[in-house]
């Protein structure tokens, strides 16, 4: 252990250099004592003492630096050497470099979106006092009445603000240009200590009631909107068509609060009420729109906080009762009581929704790069074989086993610190690459990933544990050489069955891994599938969505839409609807009848789907029974309304339901009753993991209110997209100042199921870069193998051994191998695979199918990868094998 | 120079006489040990202090002693030194090559 106490002096420098004083000084003392006694003073004893001493400071620095020296020297020759080997052996170092780069990369990549997602803070002051207030632990989404109540118990915080997330449109007419922004509360920038690097942020004074229009620009907004000129504030920018004037830019290091978004604009909360007009948000006690943040007050900790926040709780709730709900709501709101967590990092949804993959993903690449150091440790195997002449030399020399040992170790970690450089690179373009699969609420996500401290950190450990990991084994073999035995065998061996079990056992790891990586692949890919062809309840392909945003409501409009839309050619059906299925938007409502009264408030819960004519057939869903609403279902003819089969099922069990009535709970009294004139199947509302979306459509000319935002739906016979340029000349002429956005249904679809796309990806990519490491590891080893037995297989076939006995000896450890692998595969790929069964849809983690196919597909690689050498070994000429010695 | 040549040769013999000087006589301080060489040798040999502590540090990394700090009878805080079962082996080794070495250069110097 010399070489520890060596490296681990270099930090105890101080320390021993003050025991060294103190030990000095002793002997000193003694000597003294020793020539006062033999007759000197005690002034010349000193002088005499500390003469034969010497200068103290030059004995301590050749004390020290003797180690530190002759440790320096040792490393910066065991480099050189290890560049030397690796110069020598090119192909072998490429090859290793490469699995490393590879393997690391990787590592680093799903690393740096694990640090970006969920583990950084947030870039503002003092991060770790943040708290996010919830109601009843869970919810974090207020109304604005609940926050102003908050608020004005300001004396519970040492600082306290609300937020919304939002996508403000600003294209002043026409197609949209969104961007991502938040409503902010007066107090925001003041309690995050974000500054100003133009003009000034919002403040308390702007965020009063009727307050006017003003915004603060992100300063990327800043750069592309003003190109950065000094004078952009001021001027006026149109944000969903309301003009509103600039008066700052943010500091360039702050995005925003939320992981996953970029916030390009900041506008006070007050001004809600200029956007949204008569029906804004503000004293809006149903709308649930804010986030809210607090800081405690100084001098109190986060507990005391969250204990004064829940006694003032029943006032906040008692103050914002909303009206219009059944008493049983009401009550459950009363009850409601507010608490705080930790929120360091932000709150979000990316994270929410992303930890479990990115979880799954970061023991993936850990087995992948496990592989890759098998791999890289049977090459190391191999070769310190081949070099046992080298080593048993250099031993015979006078080198210590030690000192070979570490040679060989810098050798690994030289090789790991190559492949961690290169896979660094290789993961800055990969974690770009998988950002662009995340997207939260069907828009991608955004991340700020720039490589930090801790990456570096993470990419670092990593290297050097895989070089430990796979240089230990062969310089430890290196170091056992008995030279003398090495030096008579001239490096060859005739039968070296006790040399093989390292390298087949590594490879009977790398099989056991790729088992499990294949299989969890294999469900992952399964369930996407599952996902991606499940019955939906609409058709997907060829079907244009256009969301319209009016200027201001409308009866007639939408109906002249949509007979100019459908005289576009290539047009097969356009309907209009509130809602479009995995859009993230959505309105719920309840039902009840005079018999059916559910147990559970929430078992009445439908969405509701305002819609014009036209609807199912353009969106594709079957009618069962009854009628589809035409134009006598109009305002002021009795209500009516189509239901899917799970809502007739559910509320009037295995009676008719055409003609039956129901009622939607409004409040203090139940709506005016509905009349079921038709019956359409299952549609999947939310999400397409959904068992059954129960739905209910109302004919959009009966809504309550006249429409101003809906979705257009249009079915064509050509590729949707090629009618964007046909629908924006109609609603140019029809109605200017509307801003549209375009996307196609299937691609929305898509969207929601951007982490499972992630997932499957990822999993299929990983796994079949297992598969080829593995494949090149066993391939490697049975050649190496075969190649060392050249002499015992010559003389078998010398001796009158059939060739195929040859091939089959040789195959049969391959055999061997394999299933030793398997099993323990198997073992793994049980604790493995409940680790992603919360992902797959449609199928159980033990779905048979998937794990045979993986044993089925490892066996025949195995064999492939086996045929090369059997083959080679059967057509062996023993003359040649035992002519060479 | 001279001086230097002198500090060289009592070195490769410092380890062997500071390990024999633990092994007889049990846990000692340095100033001990060069006392009791000097004294042991008769005079013949004296341990210079500017070799001797860094000789101890070298010895003590590569684990042949090891070293606590104590009291002296005089209760001064010094340093104690001891032998390690590595030690032990490494005096067994010095003492074969240092027999080895005298030998063969008896064997020369009395061939006339």
């Amino acid at each position: 252990m010399a070489w520890l106490h060596r490296f681990t002096n270099l930090f105890r420098a101080d320390r021993h250099s003050r025991d060294l004083d103190r030990e000095m000084g002793f002997h000193l003392d003694e000597r003294v004592d020793q020539l006062v006694t033999s007759g000197m003073t005690e002034r010349e004893a000193r002088r005499e003492a500390r003469r034969r001493f010497g200068n103290r400071g030059v004995m301590k620095e050749r004390t020290r630096d003797a180690d530190i020296v002759a440790w320096l020297d040792a490393l910066a020759a065991d480099i050189r050497q290890a560049f030397r080997a690796l110069r020598a052996n090119r192909g072998f170092a490429v090859v290793a470099v490469v699995s490393l780069a590879l393997g690391i990369g990787a590592n680093t990549a799903i690393f740096s979106l694990i640090n970006a997602v969920m583990l950084r803070s947030l870039p503002v002051r003092h991060p770790e006092t943040l708290l996010s207030v919830r109601m009843g632990g869970t919810d974090d989404v207020f109304t604005n009445p609940l926050w102003e109540q908050i608020r004005a118990r300001g004396d519970v915080f040492g600082g306290a603000f609300a937020y919304g997330q939002a996508r403000f449109n600003l294209a002043p007419a026409g197609e949209a240009r969104n961007v991502d922004g938040e409503w902010v509360s007066g107090d925001y920038f003041r309690t995050l200590g974000v500054p100003a690097t133009l003009g000034r942020t919002i403040d308390a004074a702007d965020d009063v009631r009727g307050c006017p229009a003003i915004a603060v620009m992100s300063y990327g907004l800043w750069q592309t909107e003003f190109g950065g000129a000094q004078n952009a504030v001021g001027k006026t920018l149109m944000v969903n068509a309301h003009p509103y004037t600039v008066v700052g830019v943010v500091d360039r290091g702050y995005s925003g609060i939320t992981v996953g978004q970029r916030s390009q604009l900041y506008l006070p909360i007050c001004s809600e009420a200029v956007m949204d007009g008569p029906d804004n948000a503000i004293d809006n006690r149903s709308s649930w729109w804010l986030n809210v943040m607090v800081r405690p007050a100084a001098g109190s900790t986060a507990a005391q906080t969250a204990a004064r926040l829940a006694a003032a709780a029943p006032d906040v709730m008692a103050a914002t009762l909303p009206p219009d709900r059944p008493p049983q709501a009401q009550a459950e709101y009363l009850k409601q009581t507010l608490t705080v967590t930790p929120a360091a990092s932000g709150v979000s949804q990316l994270r929410l929704q992303y930890t479990g993959a990115l979880r799954v993903l970061m023991v993936v690449v850990a087995l992948v790069l496990l592989i890759a150091c098998a791999n890289v440790a049977n090459l190391l195997l191999a070769r310190a074989t081949v070099r046992q002449h080298e080593a048993a030399i250099r031993l015979a020399l006078g080198a210590g086993r030690k000192r070979l040992v570490r040679q060989m170790l810098t050798e690994a970690i030289v090789l790991s610190l190559l492949g961690a450089a290169l896979g660094v690179l290789f993961a800055n373009w990969g974690a770009r690459l998988l950002t662009s699969f995340l997207s939260v609420r069907g828009t991608a996500a955004w991340l700020d990933l720039a490589i930090d401290l801790r990456v570096l950190a993470f990419t670092s450990a990593v290297a050097l544990l895989s070089g430990i990991l796979f240089g230990l084994a062969p310089a430890w073999r290196s170091a056992r050489t008995d030279p003398q035995a090495a030096l008579k065998a001239q490096g060859r061996s005739v039968v070296g069955r006790s040399r093989r079990g390292v390298g087949w056992a590594l490879v009977a790891g790398q099989v056991a891994l790729s088992f499990v990586l294949l299989t969890s692949a294999g469900l992952l890919l399964s369930s996407f599938r599952n996902l991606t062809t499940t019955h939906a309840g609409f058709q997907r392909s060829g079907v244009l969505l256009v969301n319209v945003g009016l200027p201001d409501t409308s009866t007639s409009l939408p109906g002249t839409i949509l007979e100019r839309l459908r005289a576009l050619p290539g047009v097969r059906s356009v309907a209009f609807s509130s809602m479009t299925p995995m859009s993230n938007r959505g309105e719920n409502t309840f039902l009840v009848t005079d018999s059916y009264h559910p147990v559970r408030k929430r078992d009445g819960l439908t969405w509701v789907n305002h819609i014009s004519e036209g609807y199912f057939s353009t969106i594709g869903t079957r009618l069962l029974r009854g009628r589809d609403i035409e134009a006598s279902d109009r305002a002021g003819s009795s209500q009516v309304a189509i239901i899917t089969q799970s809502v007739a099922r559910k509320v009037f069990a295995a009676a008719d339901p055409l003609g039956q009535q129901f009622r939607r709970p409004m409040g203090k009294q139940d709506s005016a009753p509905y009349e079921v004139i038709g019956v359409v199947e299952d549609t999947k509302f939310g999400s397409l993991r959904d068992s059954t979306g129960p739905v209910i459509y109302l004919p959009a000319a009966q809504a309550d209110q006249p429409v101003q935002f809906f979705t257009v739906e249009i079915r064509s016979d050509i590729p949707p997209t090629t009618l964007i340029a046909g629908v924006k000349s109609v609603m140019a002429q029809l109605s200017p100042p509307a801003s549209l956005q375009f996307t196609t249904l299937s691609e929305q679809v898509a969207r929601s199921l951007s982490r499972d796309r992630l997932l499957a990806t990822l999993a299929t990519f990983f796994g079949g870069l297992a598969l080829l490491l593995a494949l090149i590891g066993l391939y490697g080893t049975m050649a190496y193998s075969v190649a060392r037995r050249r002499n015992e297989i010559g003389i078998r076939i010398a001796l009158g051994a059939a060739r195929q006995r040859v091939v089959r000896m040789v195959v049969g450890e391959v055999i061997v191998v394999v299933i030793t692998g398997l099993c323990v595969g198997v073992a793994l790929a049980v604790v493995a695979t409940r680790l992603v069964a919360s992902f797959l849809f449609g199928l159980r983690a033990s779905d048979p199918a998937t794990w045979i196919a993986s044993a089925a597909v490892l066996i025949g690689v195995a064999l492939l990868a086996g045929a090369a050498p059997a083959w080679r070994a059967a057509r062996m000429n023993p003359m040649m094998a035992l002519r060479e010695e | 120079m001279t001086r230097r040549q002198k500090n060289d040769i009592l070195q490769g013999t410092l380890a062997l006489l500071v390990l024999k000087t633990l092994a007889a006589r049990g846990a000692m301080h340095g100033f001990a040990i060069t006392a009791h060489i000097q004294s042991a040798s008769s005079d013949l040999l004296r341990v210079e202090e500017g070799s001797l502590y860094p000789a101890l540090h070298r010895m003590e990394q590569d684990g042949w002693v090891r070293a606590e700090w104590g009291t002296t009878e005089k209760n001064r805080q010094a340093r104690y030194y001891s032998l390690t079962a590595a030690g032990r082996r490494q005096l067994a080794r010095e003492e074969a090559s240092w027999a080895r070495l005298t030998d063969g250069v008896r064997r020369v110097l009395r061939y006339a």
